[in-house]
């Protein structure tokens, strides 16, 4: 018995050393190392050299004056805040609508998923076509309807502030392209969602709004909660759009100068290993804590049908 | 025997197989009986000029009987991160060939290694001597060459010859015949839409106009920037005024100039994109030498198919009263000898044989007229290979005068030059969108955020 338990034991450590040890050097290794790095001051050449919470203080700075980290934060916070809820809408809407029983559904299904599937930069490219402000498809077609034309990736004006698309505003653009992942989980819970409740609900006279807002969103709430911890993680941790679209430097006037981008800059062309750690870490603090504080607010606005909590 | 089994098997040997031949392949190109020291070469260029690159290399190795050049392309993305590594490692390359501004960054890091250690004192000399001062300025921090420059890349003023003749105007020798050309060549269509610039400055090129309008924006002595230097801010105040001189908005400019370089397949905006008309988007732009390559092959495209071509000239910026003429901002290609590179002579040696000193000056030429590249050297611009590209190509030539010059500067040579170039960039891109931005503040938050960073490293 106990010898069958050790074979089992030793067979399972032989399966799972490859992993462990992978995730031992890439993962954990340079996850508590950075957190060391960041109180010191590392250009991956020296030695380093310990300056307490000296980059911490630099932070604080920046977020008080606006400038560097705190621009990376208010352009984080922008795209952030618009793109993971609009996404959201716009993915639960197109699920909805792509799962009405009509022909040819599937080949909805597979040009709605597309473009989740092509490589980030190859969108780049496209979008900044696209949103080219002279001979661009979008302001042409917007001239149709009086607006514009918008400097889409030449602006730094937001639409939030001033009521003109800017560059941050381009991009969420882009964001919302690919939202065709987010769609394949939505009809998969839609698909969940027992039929029994519409016929209960239609019997009781509730028409399509009504059974919308009080069956299919509640049923959806799981993956809706998933998609928004998600959706929100991606949002904050994009980087090569913002790459592309500003050619490395967060242009127009640091409009596009992202969390990530800011690191990458810090990291890879300033050699502020210490600093880049720093920041790093302060992302890890803030997505912990917006993740921590969704999972509180989950309790009373996400509905598991019934499961014990 | 399963036939999971037999599967599994033949994969093994598949792999084993793939990896034995690549490794056959990779060791039947190098010589096992070449007694010569290997220098390991790397560089990041691709395309055309990679074929450039390999045949100096060829030529290197079939003259020199010492050493060795092994050349290895690597990504231009990250090459900074894998020296540091293969410096941290005990194993680095021998040889280096980078384009950004940062040896004084790497210099202060102890990355790399002075010319002053591998060469001698009269070679050193001899290197300053036969190197361009825009040449030397490149590579050269605290006294030392930390590098040796192979190519300069300037920029210069192109025009549409046949565009500005036909209503009277030469190329432009004042930034005040430069506004004259800005504001007459500015078109707009029956729909009031903009259809062609005569001339609009680029947000990025406040290095050069900064430069050409007489400022500073280091001091070496105080080793402080000096970014809000006067005459920087003049040169600001008259970038951001473009709009105003032209009768156009600040967005007008951002959606014109959207994509003039970024977008592949976008031609060189001043050459022609219609069938009918010759002429570009701009009547001038500043661009660098590299574009003399695009129109030859725009002249030579339309003339064999019998559409109408425009001639374009190249000079140099005008300067304003009291600025400097043959001015502008440069930069270009250099080695570095990384610090633990074993065949550090070997390097010297190619170094030598590439930009033409030590009486190389024919193969240097030969090098730059294949790759279109400036000479570092008047020696080398003088062999008669060279002589005979510029002939083929008299557009060159201007480029060529030009990075004789003294008053062809690069970024500041200090640790933090990546940070001052984006602050310096961004600066300009604030005084083109925000026409009521005030130069002088700008410059001045801009200087103290620089002066702040290097103290910063310095500490």
């Amino acid at each position: 018995m106990v010898a069958d338990l050790l074979k089992r034991l030793s067979t399972l450590a032989i399966f799972l050393t490859p992993w462990l040890a992978g995730f031992a050097l890439f993962t954990a290794f340079p996850f508590v190392a950075s957190f060391a790095l960041s109180f010191c001051r590392y250009d991956m050449i020296s030695s380093p050299e310990f300056v307490g919470a000296q980059h911490y203080t630099r932070l604080a700075n920046e977020l008080a004056s606006g400038r560097a980290f705190g621009l990376a934060v208010f352009n984080t916070l922008y795209y952030a805040a618009i793109l993971t809820p609009l996404s959201i809408g716009l993915a639960i809407v197109l699920a909805v609508m792509l799962n009405w029983k009509v022909r040819g559904q599937a080949i909805f299904r597979t040009l709605f998923f597309l473009p989740s599937v092509a490589p980030v930069v190859s969108v780049c490219i496209l979008w900044l076509w696209l949103l080219d402000p002279r001979d661009g498809m979008v302001n042409y077609l917007l001239r149709y309807a009086w607006v514009g034309p918008f400097n889409w990736f030449t602006s730094p004006e937001t639409f939030l502030t001033s009521g003109r698309f800017g560059s941050k505003d381009g991009l969420i653009l882009m964001g919302l392209w690919g939202v065709g992942n987010w769609i394949v989980i939505y009809l998969a819970a839609l698909g969940d969602i027992p039929h029994s409740l519409y016929e209960a609900a239609e019997l009781d006279g509730a028409g399509p709004l009504r059974r919308f807002w009080h069956i299919t969103l509640p049923g959806l709430s799981p993956v809706i909660f998933f998609n928004l911890i998600m959706g929100l993680i991606q949002s904050v941790q994009a980087f090569t759009q913002m790459y592309v679209v500003s050619e490395g430097v967060g242009a127009p006037a640091g409009s596009t100068l992202v969390l990530s981008l800011h690191l990458f800059l810090s990291a890879f062309q300033d050699l502020e290993m210490g600093y880049a750690s720093a920041m790093a870490w302060v992302l890890f603090v803030l997505l912990m804590t917006a993740t921590a504080g969704l999972f509180y607010s989950s309790r009373r606005l996400v509905h598991y049908r019934g499961a014990v909590r | 025997m399963t036939l999971r089994n037999v599967g599994f098997i033949a994969l093994f040997i598949a792999a084993v197989a793939i990896v034995g031949v690549s490794q056959w392949r990779q060791l039947s190109q190098q010589p096992i009986d070449d007694p010569r020291e290997e220098v390991i070469f790397w560089h990041f260029w691709g395309g055309r000029d990679r074929q450039v690159v390999e045949d100096v290399v060829r030529r290197f190795n079939e003259t020199n009987k010492q050493y060795r050049v092994r050349a290895v392309a690597m990504p231009g993305n990250n090459l900074d991160v894998k020296l540091f590594l293969s410096i941290s490692g005990g194993a680095p390359p021998d040889l280096i060939n980078q384009d950004d501004p940062l040896i004084a960054d790497w210099a202060e890091r102890g990355a790399l290694t002075p010319i002053e250690e591998i060469a001698s004192p009269a070679e050193v000399a001899e290197l300053r001597e036969f190197l361009f001062p825009a040449a030397v300025r490149l590579t050269e921090y605290d006294q030392k060459l930390y590098g040796v420059c192979n190519g300069l890349d300037i920029r210069a003023l192109y025009y549409n010859k046949t565009l500005l003749q036909s209503r009277g105007y030469e190329a432009p020798t004042s930034l005040e015949a430069l506004n004259n050309i800005a504001t007459e060549f500015t078109e707009r269509n029956s729909e009031g839409r903009i259809t062609r610039f005569g001339y609009v400055p680029d947000a990025r090129r406040l290095w050069a106009w900064g430069i050409v309008f007489g400022g500073d924006f280091y001091d070496e002595d105080s080793q402080t920037p000096t970014a809000d230097d006067e005459r920087i801010v003049q040169a600001l105040r008259w970038m951001g005024g473009a709009s105003n001189r032209l009768g156009v908005t600040t967005s007008d400019i951002q959606a014109f100039r959207q994509g003039d370089q970024s977008l592949p397949g976008k031609p060189f905006p001043l050459l022609p994109i219609s069938p009918d008309s010759p002429h570009g988007r701009y009547a001038l732009i500043i661009d660098g030498q590299w574009r003399v390559r695009d129109i030859m092959e725009s002249y030579e495209s339309r003339t064999s198919q019998n559409l109408p071509v425009a001639e374009i000239g190249v000079c140099p910026l005008p300067p304003p009263q009291g600025g400097e003429q043959n001015a502008g901002w440069v930069n270009g290609n250099y080695f570095i000898v990384p610090r633990g590179a074993r065949q550090s002579q070997g390097a010297w040696e190619f170094m030598k044989f590439w930009i033409g000193l030590d009486g190389h000056q024919h193969q240097a030429a030969k090098t730059c007229a294949a790759g279109g590249w400036i000479p570092v050297s008047q020696r080398v611009v003088d062999d008669e290979a060279f002589q005979n590209f510029l002939n083929e190509q008299p557009l060159f030539g201007e480029f060529v005068a030009l990075a004789a010059s003294e008053n062809q500067h690069p970024i500041p040579m200090t640790p933090g030059a990546p940070y001052f170039n984006r602050e310096i960039k961004q600066v300009g891109e604030s005084a083109m969108l925000h026409r009521e931005a005030s130069a002088e503040k700008l410059l001045t938050e801009t200087n103290d955020r620089i002066k702040h960073h290097l103290e910063r490293l310095k500490k």
